[in-house]
Order: C-alpha cells, then sequence, then structure tokens
C-alpha cells in the first residue's frame, strides 16, 4: 500500500512498504541524497532529517509511522539559491571534508541552534555527541557553529 | 524473519485497538513505539516480528502525570519528554540523569520508556537501574485482560516470557522523601553504550544517616538488578562517596561481569567501586 509523506513541504507517494526505513525512501525513491545511510542503528547521525522540526535519525524511522509529519531533509536548508546562515557559516571556516557526516550535522545544528541561539562550545559539543566524522572535523565544526551563536 | 517489504504495520488510534491487534497477531505480532531497537534489527541480523502495531499515537501512552502522592509516566513518553517533564523533582534526579545521559540526543528524542523496559537484550540501557531504585511499577495489559502493575524486578525477571500480545502501557512511581543518583561509564564521554551503571537511592533519616537504601546496577550482567549486600552496609552510616566506594569493593564478587566486544566481564565489575562514589555524590550534589 502506497505511503504519502510530506517531505520538504511537498506531498510524495512511496511504494515502499511500512516499515521501509525514511533513508531509503529518500535516497532510492525521491533521490534526495544529502542525508546518507552510514551505520543504520542511530550512532553515526549521518541519516539525520527534521521530523516536525525535530532532529531524527531517518534510519530508524518507519515511513508508516510519519504520514501525518513535516519531514524536512538537508535538501530543504537553501532556499531561493541562498544557503542557510549556519551553511554560510560552515563555507567561511572551510568545514566540509569528504561530506559523509556533513548533512547530518548540519541538520541537528540547524535544530539545536534554533533552540540554543547563544549556545557555547560545551552544549555545541554535547548536542554533536550523535554525529560521528570520520575526518575527525571537529574542531572546525565546532569552531563555525559557536561563531554563529556568537553572532546571534 | 519477514522479507524486506513484506512487514505489516497497523498505527493504532486507541489502546483498545492496540490491545486488539497485538492479541490478533499473538506471537507473530509486536508493538512499535520509538523504533530504534526494533529498526536495527536488520543490520544486526537478529529477527524481527512479521507484524507490527505502532503505539506512539495513543494519547494516553504519551503522557506524563505528576500527582502529589506518584507519577506516572506512559509507555511512548521518550527519553527526552521524561527529561523535561521530571527536571526539578527531587526524587527523580537518577532518572532523570538516566534518561538524559543515554544514548545521544537524537535517539533520546525517539526512544521510548516503554521500548527501553522491553528490549530484554539490552544490557546497557541506563532506565533499569534508576527505576529499580524507585521501586517502580510497570503496567501491562492484554486484550481483555485490563491493566495489571508489576513491581520493576519482577517485570525484569519475566518479560521475555510474557504472553503474546501483552503491551506495557506505562510506569508508575511513588514519590518518596529519597536522596536519587545516577552514575555510568561510557567508553567515548558520550553517545556511547556505558560500560557499567550504578543508580542509588537512599532515604536519610533525622540524626543524619541512612534509613533505607537502594542500590542497582546496570549492564555488568544482562539484565539490571539491585546490588542488596551493598545496600545493607549503607544503612545507618553517613552517606559518603568514598566510604560507600570503599564498602562496594568488598562486596563486588556478586557479580559476573559479562564479555562483550566493548569491554571484558572483570572490567565492568573493576569500575562499580567509582560508580558506586560518583552515584552517591550526585545523589548528595542534588540534595544541596
Amino acid at each position: 500500500m502506497p505511503t504519502t509523506l510530506t517531505i520538504n513541504g511537498e506531498q510524495r507517494v512511496s511504494s515502499g512498504g511500512p516499515m521501509t526505513p525514511l533513508i531509503d525512501v529518500l535516497r532510492d525513491e525521491f533521490f534526495l541524497t544529502g542525508a546518507k545511510a552510514v551505520c543504520r542503528e542511530g550512532f553515526c547521525g549521518a541519516c539525520t532529517v527534521h521530523i516536525d522540526g525535530q532532529p531524527a535519525v531517518s534510519c530508524l524511522v518507519p515511513i508508516g509511522t510519519v504520514g501525518d509529519r513535516e519531514i524536512r531533509t538537508v535538501e530543504s536548508l537553501e532556499t531561493a539559491g541562498k544557503l542557510s546562515p549556519l551553511q554560510q557559516t560552515m563555507e567561511e571556516h572551510d568545514v566540509v571534508q569528504c561530506g559523509m557526516c556533513f548533512p547530518g550535522i548540519l541538520m541537528v545544528l540547524t535544530g539545536f541552534l534554533s533552540e540554543h541561539p547563544r549556545a557555547g562550545r560545551d552544549e555545541i559539543k554535547a548536542a554533536l555527541a550523535g554525529n560521528i566524522c570520520r575526518c575527525t572535523g571537529y574542531e572546525r565544526l565546532v569552531d563555525a557553529a559557536a561563531e554563529l551563536a556568537r553572532r546571534g | 524473519m519477514p522479507a524486506p517489504g513484506d512487514e505489516r504495520l497497523f498505527m493504532a488510534g486507541t489502546l483498545a485497538e492496540a490491545l486488539a491487534a497485538l492479541a490478533d497477531r499473538g506471537s507473530e505480532g509486536a508493538a512499535l513505539a520509538g523504533g530504534t531497537w526494533i529498526m536495527r534489527a536488520p543490520i544486526r541480523r537478529e529477527s524481527s516480528a512479521q507484524f507490527h502495531v505502532g503505539i506512539g499515537r495513543i494519547p494516553e501512552l504519551n503522557a506524563i502525570d505528576v500527582a502529589a502522592d506518584r507519577i506516572r509516566i506512559g509507555a511512548c513518553v521518550t527519553h527526552s519528554q521524561l527529561v523535561a517533564g521530571l527536571v526539578g523533582i527531587a526524587s527523580c534526579n537518577g532518572l532523570v540523569t538516566a534518561a538524559g545521559s543515554a544514548a545521544n540526543p537524537a535517539i533520546r528524542s525517539m526512544a521510548t520508556v516503554g521500548g527501553n523496559l522491553s528490549a530484554c537484550d539490552f544490557p546497557a540501557a541506563d532506565l533499569p537501574p534508576a527505576l529499580l531504585c524507585l521501586d517502580a511499577e510497570v503496567e501491562v495489559g492484554v486484550n481483555g485482560g485490563g491493566m495489571q502493575r508489576l513491581p520493576i524486578e519482577r517485570f525484569l525477571a519475566t518479560r521475555k516470557n510474557l504472553e503474546p500480545g501483552t503491551l506495557v502501557t506505562g510506569i508508575t512511581i511513588s514519590r518518596q522523601p529519597v536522596l536519587t543518583g545516577h552514575a555510568r561509564l561510557p567508553l567515548r564521554k558520550a553517545g556511547d553504550y556505558p560500560v557499567a551503571i550504578v543508580s542509588i537511592s537512599a532515604t536519610i533519616g533525622r540524626d543524619g544517616l541512612v534509613e533505607d537504601a537502594r542500590i542497582a546496577v546496570g549492564s555488568v550482567e544482562s539484565s539490571a538488578r539491585r546490588w542488596p549486600q551493598l545496600e545493607q552496609r549503607l544503612k545507618g552510616l553517613a552517606l559518603d562517596g568514598h566510604k560507600a566506594g570503599t564498602l562496594a569493593e568488598a562486596e563486588l564478587g556478586v557479580f559476573t561481569g559479562r564479555d562483550a566486544v566493548e569491554a571484558p566481564g572483570w572490567y565492568r565489575v573493576q569500575v562499580l567501586p567509582a560508580l558506586v562514589r560518583r552515584a552517591v555524590q550526585a545523589a548528595l550534589s542534588s540534595h544541596s
């Protein structure tokens, strides 16, 4: 039975079964390949999206449970060709390395900084406890997020 | 294990619908709440039910009710909601620490209390030891059978053998004037499963000495359990972290640590005195 999902403000219909992980539908059916399927256990955070505004690891979300909820992926952060303030700051700090973890980190920090716009480094680090960067680029990530928080 | 795409899901709107659907499917069915345990079954090559009953939309399973004498927590309350709902309640300090430090932020916003208690093969779960120290009762229901409250020790001991169709609907905690603390040792600073966990609750008498104590250990053995030998030794003493840690060293023989890839069993047991000290200090600092 098809499942209708609301993704980045658009209604999309998936032919996947209700227990299909959201990450697979995003990537394989809708070609929204920003979120990455890496650990599939909720440890690495590379598949993080927003569901009703809250960061969630999409590898552990069955699509049958989110038909009435609003899903946002990293592709939605840029609007009208303009990067979000967080994306811009990350670019200024030359943060991106291999890019595998980065979309998930953007989604976590977008949610976190909207609730804690003046967060300090320790709070930012705690917020990123579920995001693993194999390039170990944490310091520049935290520098950039802290800079954005300082600017308010 | 069902083939990918063959699984079925029914999203229940009411508790009665959920219990009826679970009864209908018997041993082939399972409840689905946050999904953080069930959804990783394929990558871990673990078996999964053919039919799931989604319980996340049932209002009474998502509520926290704080009354003067007791607190009821619905089974679908997430770890994050638990923290938000109970922070500032002195007797819940240990439980709030347990819920607020488990896993990572995204998992805490998805994983539920009922799911955590129902994951039988999850020795490193943070909530069971904290709830053991609060003498929590676990509410379970079956279709047409009404609700039953089980002491958490009994629930943990029997949860693998519950009748098919049985659903954890919530937990209840009596509010007592106790100091509580929770200490855990993950291999990384955060975001990891703890090697060992110690929770404590203590009733302090007018003379300033421990009248009663509950100490529970998680992640060391296959399931969390109380540590009655150490509880007895603390009674009648002033609550002190270093003293409690020293007493714990003499009582380690009651544990047989489980070997796993992240830590050998002996290590899990060896770190317990330090965790006892930290849990006691956390309980005392919550009081001050």
